[in-house]
């Protein structure tokens, strides 16, 4: 058994160890001597990027699309912010998500330096923990920004509106939206405009997940439950200890299943920032998908979703990997299809070696052979790829192999993988164009992460996949 | 086809096969401790290889693996503030017993295999627990394998007395005199817990010839002399916490040295570390049973004429607290939580080396003197609302608050001997009271300056302060800005 573990081992890390044809990262030069551990990233007219960092800075870098990433030059803007998780641009303004406050800020004398400095809106708790982090969005389609807000210490909810998503209107106004969250790291749109965040493994979050923020909704942790009756919201889940998501969802259908479990260490354990491809095809085939960043493994996830059933589900793949340090903020500019991510390991460890990054990554124009959507069927799962299949490994089942599992939903810190199950492959249909291939599966399971590794099958062309797992909740199975 | 199916069975069934710690610790723990056991990042993390944490007694690295750890912990050498998340609801007690025995038989570690049913029972035993430790408290149960420190011969002496400062030991007769065989310089040989004073006495090892670094940190005064010369010193009384650790740095050549430490104790906590490093060593190691954060100071400080902004936890305001340091050594910290300036000081503005090295627990206090809270209570109703700041053209701001239909513009900059506020109001309507302390006791002195406590002097360009029920107000009419200036005596 040692020997075949050996062997998965090495396979790994061959695959992890090739330059990525399909997609060119680069390291964007940062002011000399300076620590900059970004947090967020904006993008500005004229094809300037705004970042903050950690320490509460605020830099403008001109030439970070440039052929020659030499001739980038940096511009300090303002000091002195609270550590903000969130920046966009918008009409003159920069509107940012700091610790305490969402507030925008202006150059208004035209010197290059920031000297207005609003707050929109400090009506949330804070009490001096340095976990209670607040990550911001970008404006949703009335203006409002969304802002999650971590528990105290990532365990308790000592100051107000701890594990809550909150709204802040242009105006000011604070609404609160959703509760049942433990420790975000980041926060973002899909191609609809719905809000997902990205929830930590830890107490009540057996793993790692991608969550709807469906104005509302519960998330699954229950310690900022006693906020619901300022919220003026209807009384709580009272989730049972040691239950499983599937189980309280049933009884409490306002506490929405996360909608892509990110299996932790198999698919990185601290997610964070997201961005929806909307680039039109300048990022590659991915139309509509999430990318997701990751501290730990330094790494780019991908999230392909679906509504089933009223209630958004979908898979996880693999993406890019190799980031110099943990990636937090990613950014994706839709016009020039370039994405920006940029990080910081300071507090937690990445493979990525560097104490701060800040990286572009460009699409190279080739594509993958790869699975581009997993949508669920009733007795099974359809796989679209991004190239023609060879049907004769396509075709077999034994091409591919399946499990299932799930966490436990409990009060301790995240969950082994339980309740394990082997849905069988009964059949693998090629499409006509066979640019698809839909498996026919005995032993689905409501509620549980669908694992299907593609590994025996080839394009058409004799190709390998470029990732060949694929991570499925499973939280609803159309009829 | 065989290979196939051999990845297959291998990418299905790792959780049922796979006690082995190796992999087990890369799948788990290698993302913060690093493959090679030395710690991620260049040992930016913990390091496990040749950690006294993981040799000897299992039960402590069981503990911490299961419950987590967090705070302050003094691994080889280097202090950390890190948290490690509990992994006993996630890692069945094989797989710990897997990785823990891994981990203790790795990179030179040479320490006895771990096996389950351990693991199980010390579950058992504190399964009543759901908070990480702290090092302090598992210290206490499973203290790490001894160690010498490279004091010998050493003596420690106890006094008692009412001293504000270091007396001279020479004429006093100390309450005890005992021998510390083991070279550990600790406060637990006192009996009492204020006013008193300790020496300790004896001979310094040093292996090789070079410069050795010292640091000292201590609550409340301590000083170390080596060869009978002065090394480190800190006076008055403050908080063992790193703002007022001293380090220095002298030449020894090899052998033994005549070293003495002095320490007094005047009332509140006590406290003292001392650590070295030998020449060339990046190591700290520890002459006493408490270990101090040896922080590398981050001066934040004005620079090209503009004030530095420092937002973030200020100890002594709230967590809303925005911190301005002025060119010229004058300082506030305005709380955007009660809409008032409550502290200001001179000298050094703020030090960076708590929140911006690792994850920055805890609140900073002022790095300069004379610090002087002004209030700790709202200043303006509850209806109010902070709106911001601008900065003028040479970076000193003005706070803005909205207070229904007014906004309240109070602006700080430093003048030659202090700083000068101006208060106004925008958009009429009534008189507001403003705050100017809710604890300093103020007194008229000549024409329109006031005594604010014992340190502070402010004069108004007119307008009167009203104290009432111990509070010190302004009452400011919109249509009369008041410029009020502060100065130190």
């Amino acid at each position: 058994m040692r020997f075949l573990l050996a062997l998965c081992i090495t396979a790994t890390l061959a695959q992890a160890s090739t330059p990525s044809e399909y997609y060119l990262r680069e390291e964007i030069p940062l002011p000399p001597g300076e620590v900059m551990e970004i947090g967020s990233i904006a993008l500005m007219p004229e094809q300037k990027v705004a970042v903050t960092t950690r320490r509460g800075d605020l830099w403008i870098c001109s030439g970070a699309y440039g052929d020659d990433l030499s001739k980038v030059t940096w511009t300090k803007f303002a000091q002195g912010l609270h550590e903000p998780f969130g920046m966009f641009w918008k009409a003159g303004w920069l509107y940012l998500t700091q610790r305490p406050e969402v507030s925008r800020l202006k150059d208004d004398d035209q010197d290059g330096k920031a000297d207005t400095f609003e707050t929109i809106c400090s009506d949330w708790g804070i009490n001096g923990d340095y976990h209670e982090y607040a990550f911001g969005s970008d404006p949703d389609k009335n203006g409002d920004i969304w802002v999650v807000l971590c528990l105290t210490g990532s365990f308790t909810a000592d100051s107000d509106w701890r594990g809550w998503c909150v709204r802040i209107t242009p105006d000011g106004k604070m609404i609160p939206t959703c509760s049942g969250i433990r420790s975000p790291g980041g926060i973002g749109f899909n191609s609809e405009g719905d809000v997902f965040y990205m929830d930590n493994q830890g107490l009540w979050n057996g793993s790692s997940s991608l969550k709807w923020l469906k104005p509302g909704s519960f998330q699954g942790n229950p310690s900022g439950n006693k906020f619901h009756k300022l919220a003026n919201f209807p009384a709580p889940p009272e989730v049972a200890d040691k239950s499983r998501v599937l189980t309280e969802h049933l009884k409490y259908p306002v506490f929405i299943p996360p909608a892509v479990v990110f299996p932790h260490t198999l698919v990185g354990q601290s997610p964070t920032g997201i961005a929806c491809d909307m680039t039109d095809g300048k990022f590659g085939p991915w139309k509509n998908q999430l990318y997701v960043g990751e501290q730990c493994h330094s790494q780019v996830q991908r999230v392909c979703l679906e509504k089933v059933n009223g209630i958004y589900q979908g898979a996880v793949f693999h993406f890019l990997q190799g980031f110099e340090a943990g990636i937090i903020p990613v950014r994706l500019d839709q016009k020039a299809g370039m994405l920006f991510v940029g990080g910081s390991n300071r507090g937690w460890a990445s493979r990525g070696t560097k104490a701060f990054t800040f990286e572009r990554v460009k699409w190279t124009g080739k594509t993958p052979f790869e699975i581009e959507t997993m949508t669920a069927n009733r007795d099974g799962f359809t796989l679209n790829f991004t190239q023609p299949v060879d049907p004769a490994t396509a075709g077999n089942p034994a091409s591919y192999s399946m499990a299932a599992w799930t966490y436990i939903l409990q009060q301790t810190y995240g969950s082994p993988e339980v309740d394990r199950a082997i849905p069988k492959i009964t059949a693998a249909t090629v499409s006509r164009d066979q640019k698809s291939v839909r498996l026919k599966i005995s032993g689905l399971v409501r509620g549980h992460v669908h694992h299907l590794d593609s590994k025996g099958i080839k394009s058409a062309s004799g190709a390998p996949l470029w990732h060949t797992n694929a991570y499925y909740t499973l939280n609803e199975i159309p009829k | 086809m065989i290979y196939r199916s051999l990845f297959s069975l291998c990418a299905l069934t790792a959780s049922a096969f796979a006690q082995d710690g190796g992999q087990l610790f890369t799948q788990h723990c290698s993302a913060c401790h690093g493959t090679d056991g030395k710690g991620a990042t260049g040992g930016a993390f913990p390091p496990l290889a040749g950690s006294a944490w993981v040799a000897g007694d299992a039960d402590r690295a069981i503990k911490i693996v299961l419950h987590g750890l967090h705070g302050p912990i003094n691994v080889a050498g280097k202090t950390y503030n890190l948290a490690m998340p509990p992994q006993g609801a996630v890692i069945p007690d094989d797989h710990i017993a897997a990785i823990l025995t891994f981990v203790r038989s790795s990179w030179e570690n040479q320490a006895s295999a771990v096996n389950a049913d351990l693991v199980k029972s010390i579950r058992a035993a504190t399964s009543d627990r759901n908070t990480p430790w702290t090092a302090e408290e598992i210290l206490k149960l499973h203290p790490l394998p001894f160690e010498k420190t490279a004091l010998s011969s050493l003596i420690s002496r106890v006094y008692q007395g009412p001293w504000s400062a270091i007396p001279d030991f020479a004429p006093l007769k100390p309450i005890s005199v005992e021998e510390e065989h083991d070279g550990i310089i600790s406060l637990s040989d006192s009996p009492f817990k204020e006013s008193f004073a300790m020496v300790w006495e004896g001979t310094f090892e040093a292996p090789s010839a070079g410069d050795y670094t010292f640091l000292l940190d201590a609550d409340d005064a301590a000083t170390v002399t080596i060869n009978n010369k002065p090394c480190l010193k800190i006076g008055g009384t403050g908080p063992m916490n790193g703002t007022r650790a001293r380090r220095g740095t002298m030449t020894l050549p090899a052998g033994t040295h005549p070293f003495r430490v002095e320490y007094l104790q005047i009332k509140g906590n006590q406290g003292i570390a001392l650590g070295w490093k030998a020449p060339a060593s990046n190591s700290w190691k520890w002459l006493t049973d408490k270990t101090a954060p040896p922080r590398e100071p981050i001066p934040i400080e004005a620079a090209d004429g503009r004030p530095a902004i420092y937002r973030n936890f200020i100890a002594g305001s709230t967590a809303r607290a925005i911190g301005f340091g002025f060119p010229g050594g004058f300082n506030i910290s305005y709380s955007a939580d009660n809409l008032a300036t409550e502290l200001v000081w001179t000298g050094k503005f703020m030090d960076g080396a708590l929140h911006w090295v690792e994850r920055g627990n805890g609140k900073e206090p002022p790095a300069g003197e004379n610090v002087v809270n002004l209030s700790k209570s709202r200043a303006l109703p509850a209806a109010a609302k902070f709106r911001g700041y601008k900065l003028d053209p040479t970076g000193n701001p003005t706070f803005s608050v909205q207070v229904g239909s007014q906004t309240l513009l109070d602006s700080w900059q430093a003048n030659a001997v202090g700083l000068t506020r101006k208060l106004s109001i925008s958009g009429s309507g009534k008189a507001m009271k403003i705050l100017i302390s809710d604890r300093l006791a103020t007194k008229a002195t000549t024409g329109h300056e006031y005594a604010l406590g014992d340190k502070l002097l402010v004069t108004t360009d007119g307008a009167a302060l009203e104290t009432t029920e111990g509070k010190t107000t302004l009452n400011l009419d919109p249509a009369k800005p008041v410029t009020l200036t502060y100065r130190w005596k």
